[in-house]
This record gives structure tokens, sequence and C-alpha cells, in this order.
């Protein structure tokens, strides 16, 4: 970590106020008050940690995860030995002892009473009905994204979260990263003028099939639980290319393309950007000239387009208002129609995207029982407008969607798009 | 061999469907009908079961009445089960309903199970009776998800079969009843049934049931029975249970009316400082403005956390009366407690605190008018003429702090005022502050050629480190002028400028850098200057959204000047890349 990221652990970044244009950020809790005398959090004041599905990304997160000074992580759950043992292996070396323990089944793990919080990274066929199991078991998660697989998934996921009153942060950690955030807040706030139109990186607007693949000769389930795996996914026999997780049936294996994987970053920027964290869209174009074109009821266009960025990095994102514009990228820079628009504030460039701030804004706030800038309303409504744009991409033409009755408008097919029954015994 | 080929064919079919079926079958056509009818057929036959299995999937977008025989015959299926029911869930119409029940008779286990849920997501009405039977099913599984039906399904006979089962239900069960009366509630809710909601709510509350569906159905009483809702709301917020207190602490944010502030007030004074300090959160996310006072003097005295707490959420209420108490607290010996309370109002609201805090600076002395120089700068106050004078001014943190606001607020009029405190300081020790002033005040100046040019002209008076401060902001600040001085630093004799400017040249942002590097790449010496060039150049082909023949154009000029296998190497790369 560099010195300016790790200068800035100890930094809130942008929380929103509710109904209010003001950029806050709530105190932090768990420095200070509650650190011991040698700067070690006591026990009974850490958040006590498991990790559902922790592969490549999720290492990752766990990696954001462990240096935290309230964090105390306890167990992981895989459907794979030897991630279960790869994950093992790093908490223990981290805490010097043998205490991590292991599971195959998460609905184990998530009956222990002694954890706090979980971080679920199993790959989008799980996220969300991992998420609501959570839940309703008394814990608090942060989720990889894309969360959900559906529209139906996204609006459980909001209600559940409200029902069992569950901290939720969905994760799109560039919501923590100071040039994103000022980006949107220059838009949200009317410092580019009335906004016009929101651009955000589909990166790829295909359509994928998890399908049935050829069979192979199933592991034990030891090694390999493929029944646990496939989860709420329909039922088909094992095959190896399957297992990857990150695309296995990605919103729910036919509509799921790169809108949602990539949108779920790209398309929520531009949500907080046009202040429509509690809504989407209200219509969806399907995609003319590599433009998928949808409307939000005030008039702003969502563009979902690929080409034509500027060299700010991946998962880029561009706000126009009818005074100026801002573009911003991974590489942590902002590009600006007027340098004015910084109004002298100098803003953080922090490229590469990391996750800390966002996982620290989760666990600042399973502390205070405050809103994650990514809560679940906000990935919720992010997640549908990607969804919608998938839907209209498939089905090759306009859609109209109301928020109200959460239904597009004189579409059957379109409607029954918004959902896909869960492979016994699973539920949302 | 056979069965291997129809998997494939069913698989491409998925692919295929992606691509191309939506609109061929879009609209209720002979053509779509006949393709339905294909579909149907494809469940009659023996096919092998992964091309039944996608087609369970086009039937679920366009499947009608007459699909469903044929999908309810695969629901005893342990493999193709979940596949008919995406689309037995999806097909409206009373046959799928009936086709569902009529499955609830006769399966078990988990293929059961599905069914059950299915039918709860329908919310199918005529299914309650058999769902009330299943509920007693000796398999928990089935049991449970015969409540959960019912919960879905949230009509008066559904209710009256959770409320009944609720105390009888056997342990594995009873959670997942509970469950079903809280869904059952948010319906009555819905409905605007605020009275009997809460009579169910309390149902689940003092059932034995998992202390989770006890937080959820306190909540719900609590929001449902509306300002009424005040005394539990502050029995689980004085409640010893943490779980039980943090549902109240999220609960207090979404309970609506002044009787919960009020609460919420009155409790502060009993709460220990710890959850003090969280009631100040939730209070002040409430949105109230009654509550500033109780902020304010949350902030001005007491335990060190709340004061916290205090200072850091009165942004979010506060207005420019807040400014005494968050300017003592600023300057208190307390640098944790100082530090909040400068951020606090680096955040306040509002122009008139901007007026408020200018104001104050020209009258201010000391530490008081160090720490409002700083605010200045960073809520970025045009108080200029201010920030001047205490440039001058005898102590070195007034005149360090004035340095750095200036950096942040001053425009192009006063630019040339950094540029002289760089070049000919008066104090040495000032001049850190000022070469991080002027480097923050010309990447934000807004023409950046007129910005360029007088860096340019300073530069020819200037010693050789600043001439390398100078380049590197020209670096930052880019544009034509900039790009013209730096390649031509590259290109001088004097060792420590070329290195600064191949530095500066080698993370250039726009494509108009590359001619330059390139250029140096062809015509420098050899040494780290010239691979410097040559990275360069290889780096923005790599990173710049040009034309594909322009970056092959590119590549080959590269490729020409190049001398290093490792620079080669890069530049096949980009190759490789452009390629895909």
């Amino acid at each position: 970590m560099s010195n300016r990221t790790s200068a800035l652990t100890r930094r809130r970044f942008l929380k929103t106020a509710a109904g209010a244009s003001a950029v806050l950020a709530i105190p932090q809790f768990i420095p200070g008050a509650a650190l011991g005398k040698d700067k070690v959090v006591p026990p009974s004041e850490r958040i006590v940690l498991g990790g559902i599905g922790i592969g490549n990304r999720g290492t990752y997160d766990l990696s954001c995860f462990l240096p935290q000074p309230d964090v105390q992580f306890v167990a992981v759950c895989d459907v794979k030995a030897a991630r279960r043992a790869a994950v093992k292996k790093i908490a223990d070396q981290k805490y010097g002892n043998q205490d991590c323990k292991t599971y195959r089944d998460f609905r184990d793990l998530l009956a222990r009473d002694d954890i706090d919080a979980v971080l679920i990274a199993t790959g989008p066929n799980w996220h969300a009905t991992a998420a609501m199991y959570a839940a309703r078991a008394g814990k608090d998660m942060y989720c990889e994204k894309p969360c959900t697989k559906n529209i139906a998934q996204s609006l459980a996921l909001a209600a559940t979260m409200r029902r069992t009153g569950r901290v939720f942060q969905a994760g799109t950690q560039r919501r923590n990263l100071p040039h994103f955030a000022f980006a949107c807040e220059l838009a949200r706030t009317g410092r580019l003028g009335k906004l016009k139109r929101v651009h955000a990186h589909p990166c790829g607007m295909k359509t994928f099939s998890s399908g049935w693949a050829t069979p192979e000769p199933e592991p034990p389930k030891e090694v390999v639980d493929w029944d646990t795996y496939l989860g709420p996914a329909a039922w088909r026999p094992f095959n190896k290319k399957h297992l990857d997780g990150f695309n296995f049936e990605k919103g729910g294996g036919l509509v799921g393309g790169g809108v949602l994987e990539w949108g779920s970053h790209c398309v929520d920027l531009c949500q907080w950007a046009a202040d429509a964290d509690s809504t989407a869209p209200i219509e969806y174009n399907p995609p003319e000239n590599g433009r998928i074109v949808a409307r939000y009821e005030d008039g702003v266009e969502l563009v979902l387009r690929d080409d034509g960025w500027l060299p700010l990095g991946s998962c880029p994102v561009r706000f126009e208002g009818e005074e100026g514009w801002v573009e911003a990228g991974d590489c942590g820079k902002l590009a600006l129609s007027s340098p004015t628009l910084l109004a002298g504030q100098k803003v953080a460039e922090i490229g590469g995207y990391p996750a800390t701030f966002h996982v620290r804004d989760f666990l600042d706030c399973v502390k205070t029982r405050s809103q994650p800038l990514a809560n679940a309303e906000a990935a919720c409504h992010s997640h549908i407008a990607c969804h919608a744009a998938n839907i209209a991409t498939f089905l090759g033409r306009k859609l109209a969607y109301d928020h109200k009755k959460n239904e597009f408008i004189g579409d059957a097919e379109a409607n029954r798009l918004r959902s896909e029954a869960l492979r016994e015994p699973w539920r949302i | 061999m056979f069965y291997t080929r129809h998997i494939l064919m069913a698989v491409t079919a998925a692919f295929i469907l992606a691509a191309t079926s939506a609109s061929v079958l879009a609209k209720d056509t002979p053509a779509a009908q006949e393709e339905t009818a294909k579909l149907i057929a494809v469940l009659k036959s023996d096919s092998p079961k992964a091309e039944k299995a996608i087609t369970c999937k086009r039937l679920a977008i366009y499947g009608g009445k007459d699909a469903v025989g044929e999908l309810a015959k695969l629901l005893p299926d342990e493999q193709l089960s979940s596949w008919t029911r995406i689309a037995l869930e999806a097909i409206p119409g009373p046959e799928a309903d009936a086709a569902l029940r009529d499955a609830m008779q006769k399966l078990n286990g988990r293929v059961l199970i599905g069914v059950i849920n299915s039918v709860g997501v329908r919310r199918d009405a005529k299914a309650v009776d058999q769902l009330g039977v299943l509920l007693k099913n000796s398999d928990a599984g089935v049991a449970s998800a015969a409540a959960l039906a019912l919960g879905r399904i949230g009509n008066a006979p559904a209710r009256t079969i959770l409320e009944q089962s609720l105390p009888t239900a056997p342990p594995a069960v009873r959670t997942t009843v509970a469950e079903g009366c809280i869904l059952s509630a948010e319906r009555l809710l819905a409905d605007g049934k605020h009275d009997e909601a809460v009579k169910l709510y309390d149902k689940v509350r003092k059932a034995d049931v998992s202390k989770q569906r006890i937080i959820e159905a306190t909540r719900g009483a609590i929001l449902a029975s509306r300002s009424a809702g005040v005394p539990l709301l502050v029995e689980q917020l004085q409640s010893a249970d943490k779980a039980m207190f943090n549902i109240a602490l999220m609960t207090a944010r979404e309970l609506a009316g002044s009787e919960a502030t009020e609460a919420l007030v009155s409790l502060l004074s009993k709460a220990t400082p710890k959850r003090r300090a969280l009631l100040i959160v939730a209070l002040a996310e409430r949105d109230d403005p009654t509550v500033l006072p109780t902020m304010l003097k949350a902030a001005q005295s007491g335990p060190k956390a709340v004061r916290i707490a205090a200072l850091g959420m009165i942004p979010r209420v506060g207005n420019v009366s807040c400014v005494d108490t968050l300017l003592e607290a600023a300057l208190d010996a307390d640098a944790d407690l100082a530090t909040a309370a400068k951020a606090s109002l680096e955040k306040l609201p509002g122009k008139a605190v901007d007026a408020d805090l200018a104001a104050r600076v020209s009258q201010a002395k000391g530490k008081t008018r160090c720490v409002l120089i700083e605010l200045a700068g960073l809520r970025r106050i045009d108080a200029t003429s201010e920030l001047l004078k205490a440039a001058d001014d005898p102590d070195v943190q007034i005149r360090a702090a004035a340095l750095t606001a200036l950096g942040a607020t001053v425009g192009p009029d006063n630019l040339s005022f950094l540029i002289d405190r760089v070049v000919a300081p008066k104090q040495t020790e000032d001049t850190p502050s000022a070469q991080r002033a002027l480097r923050a005040a010309c990447i934000r100046m807004p023409d950046r050629e007129v910005c360029a040019t007088k860096l340019i002209v300073a530069m020819q008076s200037s010693d050789v480190p600043t001439k390398c401060l100078m380049l590197e902001i020209l670096g930052n600040v880019g544009g034509k002028k900039a790009l013209s001085a730096v390649g031509a630093a590259a290109k001088g004799t004097d060792k420590q400028l070329q290195d600064t400017a191949t530095r500066m040249l080698g993370k250039w942002v726009t494509v108009d850098a590359a001619p330059v590097l390139l250029n140096l790449a062809k015509t420098l010496p050899d040494g780290k200057f010239k691979i410097r060039a040559m990275r360069g150049y290889i780096r923005i082909i790599r990173q710049s959204k040009l034309p594909t023949n322009q970056k092959l154009a590119m590549c080959r000029k590269a490729m020409q000047a190049v001398q290093r296998d490792e620079e080669k190497k890069l530049v096949l790369e980009v190759l490789n890349q452009v390629a895909k």
C-alpha cells in the first residue's frame, strides 16, 4: 500500500446525507476510544468475521479485512477443499494459531453465534442467496458483485436487509475511492449544471449461457462439493469449466453479460451520480451502434458504451451536465471540462481500485448501524438497471419499467425474465 | 457419442437463444406458436436431458398453458425438476398453479420442497389448505418450505395457520413459521392494517423462536406502531443485549416523528459513553434539525468518544450557529478532538459559514488565526487579500498556513505571488510550503497555457533545483507550451534537468508527447534517458485509445528505433494487445 493510501485509511469518504446535497463523513469509532493500551482492539470490541467462498477475489478482499485492528477472522467456508486449506493457512499465519475453522456448508458457519459478519465472495450464482441466508442468520455482510442474478433477487435482497436489520455492503468499492466519489459529487450537487447524461462502460454487451456441459467424473464431495457449488442454479452434471465461479450463472445464465459484470460498478456509479440510489431508469433501448441508452424519469440518459473513453484506465464513467463534464477511471485520475470544477480542491489519486476504504466503511457501519455507501438499497437499484438493460438487449426491443410496480410495462416476456426459480431446497 | 453430440447441440442452442430467438419469438405470431410447439415436442421426445433442460429455459419466456402438462411431468426428475420449475414458476395462468398443487400431493423430499417454494413465489391462494397439511410434514425441510410459502401468500387463512402453528411447531420448523408470520405482517402493513400487523409481530416477539426472528419482529412492531412504538424502541435501546440494542439503533433511524427524537435525546444522559456516541450518530441520521442544541452540547464537553461523535455529525444537522463551538474545539489541546472539529468545520455547509470564517481571519491572532487560515484553504474561501498579508506574518506557522491556503484558493492574477515565493523566497524556511502551494495552484489553473508561460518565464532566472521543480509542475499542468519546454529540457545538456524532464515525459498523459518521446529515443545518446523515452513512447501506444491502424504505425516506428531486447519485447506485447 502506498503512503498516500495508508494515510487515507483513517478517512471516511464522502457519505451522502439522506435528502441533502452535503457530502459528509460519519465519525470513526474504532480508533482511539476502542483501542487498548498497545493500540490493540480488545477482543470484546472486535468484529468476528467468517468467509464464504474465498477464491481469488475473496482472498483479495480478505487481505483488506485482515489488517483492520478490529477484525478477527475465525472461519472459512468453501466447496473446494484446496481453498478452505489456503484461507485457513492465511488466517492462522496472521494470528499465529490454528483457530480458523473450515466448513463445506455455509449454513454451519452461519449457525455460529460468535460470528458477527461474513465476507461473501462465492461467485455471482450464490451471492444473493447466500447474503439472504446470512441476513436471516443475523450476520452483517460484505458481498461481492454482481450481487444478484435478476430483478426479483435485487428487490428481495433490499427487502431482506431492511427486515432483518443487517448491514450490507456490496463489493462495489469504487464508491469509496475519492476520485470516483468526487466525480459523482460534482454531478449530484449540480456543479456540472443540469445533469444531461451519465456514461458507463459495460465491458461487452454479449449474453452468456452457462448451459449444460459434457459430464465429467465428479470429484469426491470433500474435494469439491458440486451439489453445493450448483446451489440455487438448476442442476447439471459436473464439468470443470463451470467451476470458475466467476461467470457461472451470472445473471441467471441467459441475460447476464458484461453489462451486469462491469455495470455493477460503472452503472452503480452512474446511479449515484444521478442521485438515483432509490430508483433506476424507466426506459431501456436495445444496443444500437454499440450503445445501450436508458433514460431516467427526469430525462437524464444513462449511456452504456465500450468505446470513446479517455485513457483513464478500466471501469470508466463520464458525467455530462449543461455546464461541464467529468470523466474518471481506475488510474485514479479525473478528467474535467475545466479545472475550476475542482474549486481548489485536491482530490486524492488512488489508482488500482483498492477495496480497503470500502471495507473500512463496512466495518464502521457494523458498529454504528449506519448504512454504508454501497448499501442494499443502492445495490438493488443499480442491479435492476443492469438487469433491465440486459433484458432489453436479449429481447432486442425497447422496454419501459414501472418502479412502483416493479414491472415492465406491457411486455409479458420481459416480465418473465425478472425472476427465475431456484433449485431446491434453496430459496431467497 | 450420440449423447455428447446432443449435449453440445443443447448448449449451442442456449447460445443461439441468447442471440436470435428473442426476435423470432417476440410476438404471438403463427411462427412463434409453431416454435413453441417445437419446444413442447422436445419435452415429449426422448431427447437428452441437456436438451430438455435448455428447452425449459426457453419455455419460461415463451411457453403458455399448452406447455404446462409436459413440463409438470419433469417435476419428479431430480435432475430436471429445477429446470422445469423455472418454466412453471414463470408461466402465468391457473394451469401452472394447478400443476404445482398436483405435484405437491405426489412428491416428497427435495423436489417437493422446490415445488412448495414455487407455489410460494406464485402466491397461489388455492394452495393454502394443502400447505397447512404440509406444515405438519415430518420432514422439517418440507414443513419449513410450507411455512415460508404460507407467509408469502399472506392472506387471512394462511395467517391463521401460521399463528396456530407458531407455539406448536417443532423447533426446527418454528423459526420459519415465525418468518412466515413476519412476511404476513408485512403484507398487513402494506394493506394499511397496522394494528393487526403489530399483534402478529408481538406474537413472534413472545414466541420461543430464534433471536434473529425476535429482532425482526421487534423492528416490525416498533415501526408498525408508529409513535406508539416509541416505548418499545426505548426499551430496546436500554437493553443490555447488544443485538437488541443494535436493531433499535437501526430502527431509531427509520421511525418518523418528534416523539422518537425526543425519546432518543432523553436517553443520552442515561447511556454509557460508548452507547451515547452511537445514539448521537443515530440521532443525527434522523435528519431532524431540532437535535442541533443536543449535538452542540455533546460536542462541548463530556467523554471524548461522545464529543468526537457529535463533532463528526454536526455538519449533517448544523449551520453557521455551530462555528463558535467547533472553533473552540478545533483549538483543543487534545489532537483527536481538534482534528475532528476542524474536519467538521471543513464540511459544515453553507455560504454563511464561509463568510463568518472569512470575517474572523483579520481579527484573529495566534493559533486561532492559524486554524482560520487553514480552514480558508480547506473550504476554498476567497480571502486572498488576508492570506497575502498572512504570508508575511512574523509567525512561521501562520506563513505556512497562508501559503497552503493560497495554493488552494489563489486565482491566475495572484499566481505570480507564489512563483516569486518559490524563485526568490523571503524566508528560506517557507520554501517547502511555497513549493507545495505553487504545485497545487498550477494544477487547477483554468488556462494551462497561461500558467505554463508564467512558469517558463520564471525558470529563466531560477537555479537548477528550482528549474527541476518547475519542470515537474509543467509535467503535471500539461499542454502545448509545457510539453515544448519539458521536451527542450530533455534534449539539453544539464543532466539534472534531463533527468527530471525525461521522467515527466515518461508519464505524460496525452498522446501529443509521443513524437517528442520518439525523437528523444532516436537522438539521445545511449543511457537511461534514451531508454526512458523509448518506454514512454511504448506506454502511450499501449494506454491510448488511438485507432488500431495508428497504433500499428506507432509500433512500426518504435521497432525501427528500439535497440534493446527489453523494449522490443514491450512493443511486441503492445502489438499482441492491439491484435486482440
